[in-house]
């Protein structure tokens, strides 16, 4: 519900509930000062026939013209003047009508009287109908104003809270400058911009921390790695026994895993900072054509049969250089941990992307696999940080990801639309199985 | 060959300049942005290998300047950063090539070697041993007058060969050669066995002499003294 109908709606309330209220102070109150005065009225009458009376006039003189009647009595009353108001059936007029009688008591020459004199007034239902009218006006008249006022207040009053809104919605932490708030008189949204201000401005500079450390890591370690490389293939070139040859070869394995390593972390510390934005669509199925061709040789040697089911034109948001890699990592992973003489299958859509191979059952439940350093069959020739890099690539990119393993296939599902995954696996799997039975 | 190493760690540097001076070039090395500037001013090179990050300046800064004093060398970027816009940066600042440490010394000279051959030997694309003839534009390799039928890769590794001459190849040094630096996806050995097997085979059919060896424990050396 948006912020002004929610005060609109509160507004509409408050009238809603106070105008029954206010509707019977105010009835309450008119109807008072009605009877209060035609209670006086009458009540002075008395007191003149009670002066006349007292003079030594006749009781009737006073009676003829005036609904008056004057009794006498044997004790007088605590209270000298009653007032009672009683609703009398009016016979001449045929309806119940509102009748006020005042009863006066007098002590005249020792003698006591009753004076009392009564004067039809107006009913509690006329004076409600009469208002009934005017509150209905007020009443929609109020929730009109309300409802207007509130969308040309709030248009004029939030708008600093739009854009300000508009500027957090364009924010991106790689950007270097900072943000520019609408200056607003606002008390609430000045904080709220303030607020903002600062974890914005912390925010790039964490960023720009971040992504200087993971360089300059990435630089300090690369310099001192190339360093005894270089070394290590100067070595090589001297005159060297066989002893020594193995040597080598074993320090020049070490540094091969250290620098693959080495800059897998870094990679993923880049997919993290989400340095590979991009907003420019590749089409997919060419990417995936070209590693196809680069890895064919090895699927070769290794004796593998790769099919392929690729849509045409399959276009992707995606970072060029992601895009080959999570198909370079899917691909690789696929072919490493196949077995001799096993399947691969690569299946492109428009939905996703499923690389289906053949190979031994995981000793980790499948979803393990896509955490660092995690390997299944500790293969020596695998750092562990291949799945990590497609997970994180997934991530970046929102597609979501997931890996299935069922009697002998593994199969890796990326679908490109985020939410759910890739054709029930089951049916694949059983589909799959007819490509071949694993051995 | 003349080339210019900036590298402000001594002991790289060193280690290109020996590897480099065993190729027969001469290989000066500056140290630092103000001691390359110094040195570009005097001097021609007809290579420079530029490391982006120096004590006393930015590379990429060098290769504005390079850009501006309108000098006409090869440029190889030598980085750790391997940060993208860093690679963007570089390439549309000037530089020829890009390499990324650790990098690989045969590599790093192949790179220069082809930086050369594109800038200063006015893109000659023949390149010449004994029997071997290899055109880097149509990627035909011959064998006197014979035509090898070899793959994309096989061309690749016997080019490798030829411009790191009796030079111990190590195969993680042909693997990254071959199929560059694939993220989690170490060396494959069989793979460049049995690359340069096929291509020794090949090369011995089309009556080549076999002047790839075997070092023991360590790779593979382009003997050019075999006859």
């Amino acid at each position: 519900m948006k912020l002004v109908n929610k005060f609109t709606w509160s507004f509409v309330a408050i009238v809603l509930i106070l105008t029954p209220v206010t509707m019977t102070i105010s009835y309450r109150s008119i109807k008072r000062q009605l009877d209060k005065a035609e209670g006086i009225r009458l009540a002075e009458m008395n007191d003149n026939v009670a002066n006349k009376l007292r003079a030594g006039h006749a009781s009737q003189e006073y009676t003829q013209s005036h609904p008056i009647a004057i009794t006498k009595i044997t004790a007088l009353p605590e209270q000298k003047v009653q007032v009672i108001e009683t609703q009398e059936f009016n016979n001449a007029l045929n309806r119940k009508e509102c009748l006020l009688t005042v009863n006066s008591f007098y002590t005249i020459n020792g003698e006591y009287y009753k004076v009392s004199s009564y004067n039809f007034v107006t009913k509690s239902e006329q004076i409600f109908k009469g208002m009934m009218a005017a509150v209905i006006w007020k009443v929609v008249l109020l929730v009109f104003g309300v409802i207007i006022t509130a969308r040309i207040i709030s248009r004029y009053v939030l708008s600093p809270f739009r854009q300000t809104m508009v500027t957090i919605n364009n924010f991106r932490v790689k950007q270097k400058e900072k943000i520019k708030l609408p200056e607003t008189s606002t008390q609430e949204f000045k904080e709220l911009n303030r607020f903002l201000q600062k974890m914005t401005d912390k925010a790039i500079e964490d960023y720009a921390s971040v992504k200087e450390f993971s360089e300059n890591a990435s630089h300090e370690l690369q310099t001192p790695l190339a360093v005894i490389r270089s070394k290590i293939e100067l070595m090589a070139e001297t005159d060297i026994d066989a002893t020594q040859a193995a040597l080598i070869e074993d320090v020049q394995n070490a540094i091969e895993k250290l620098s693959s390593i080495n800059r897998s972390l870094t990679l993923l510390t880049k997919l993290e900072n989400q340095e590979f934005e991009t907003s420019s669509n590749i089409k997919f199925c060419t990417v995936t054509k070209q590693v196809i061709a680069s890895f064919e040789d090895w699927i070769q040697m290794k004796q593998l049969t790769l099919t392929r089911s690729l849509d045409k034109n399959v276009p992707l948001t995606i970072h060029p250089t992601l895009a080959e890699m999570l198909m370079t990592n899917l691909l690789s992973n696929a072919i490493r941990h196949n077995i001799p003489g096993g399947h691969i299958e690569v299946e492109l859509s428009a939905k996703g992307l499923v690389v289906s191979n053949t190979g031994l059952p995981p000793e980790i439940p499948t979803e393990e696999l896509f955490q660092r350093f995690k390997k299944s069959n500790q293969s020596a020739d695998s750092i562990g940080l291949g799945l990590a890099i497609v997970k994180q690539i997934c991530e970046v990119n929102r597609f979501a990801v997931n890996y299935e393993y069922s009697n002998g296939w593994h199969m890796i599902g990326v679908c490109f639309e985020g939410k759910g995954k890739m054709v029930s696996a089951a049916e694949r799997f059983a589909r799959l199985q007819q490509i071949s039975m694993p051995a | 060959m003349k080339v210019l190493a900036v590298e402000d760690n001594k002991e790289l540097a060193s280690s290109i300049h020996d590897y480099l001076a065993g190729e027969g070039y001469i290989c000066e090395v500056a140290y630092g942005f103000k001691d390359a500037r110094e040195k570009l001013s005097l001097f021609s090179y007809d290579c420079i290998l530029l490391d982006i990050m120096l004590p006393d300046g930015n590379g990429l800064e060098l290769l504005r300047w390079i850009q501006q004093e309108h000098i006409a060398s090869g440029i190889l970027i030598i980085s750790a950063k391997n940060a993208l816009d860093d690679k963007v940066n570089g390439l549309e600042g000037g530089a020829d090539d890009y390499v990324t440490k650790p990098f690989h010394l045969p590599e790093l000279h192949a790179r220069l070697r082809a930086i050369y051959r594109r800038k200063k030997l006015d893109g000659s694309n023949l390149i010449s041993f004994n029997e071997i003839n290899l055109n880097t534009d149509t990627l035909e390799a011959h064998i006197n007058a014979t035509l090898l039928d070899i793959t994309r890769k096989e061309f690749d590794l016997l080019l490798y060969f030829l411009v790191n001459k009796n030079r111990v190849l190590s195969r993680q040094s042909i693997a990254a050669h071959l199929w560059g630096d694939y993220t989690d996806n170490l060396a494959n050995f069989d793979f460049v066995y049995q690359h340069v097997k096929n291509l020794r085979k090949k090369i011995s059919a089309a009556n080549g002499a076999d002047y790839i060896e075997t070092v023991y424990g360590l790779g593979y050396k382009f003997n050019s003294s075999k006859v």
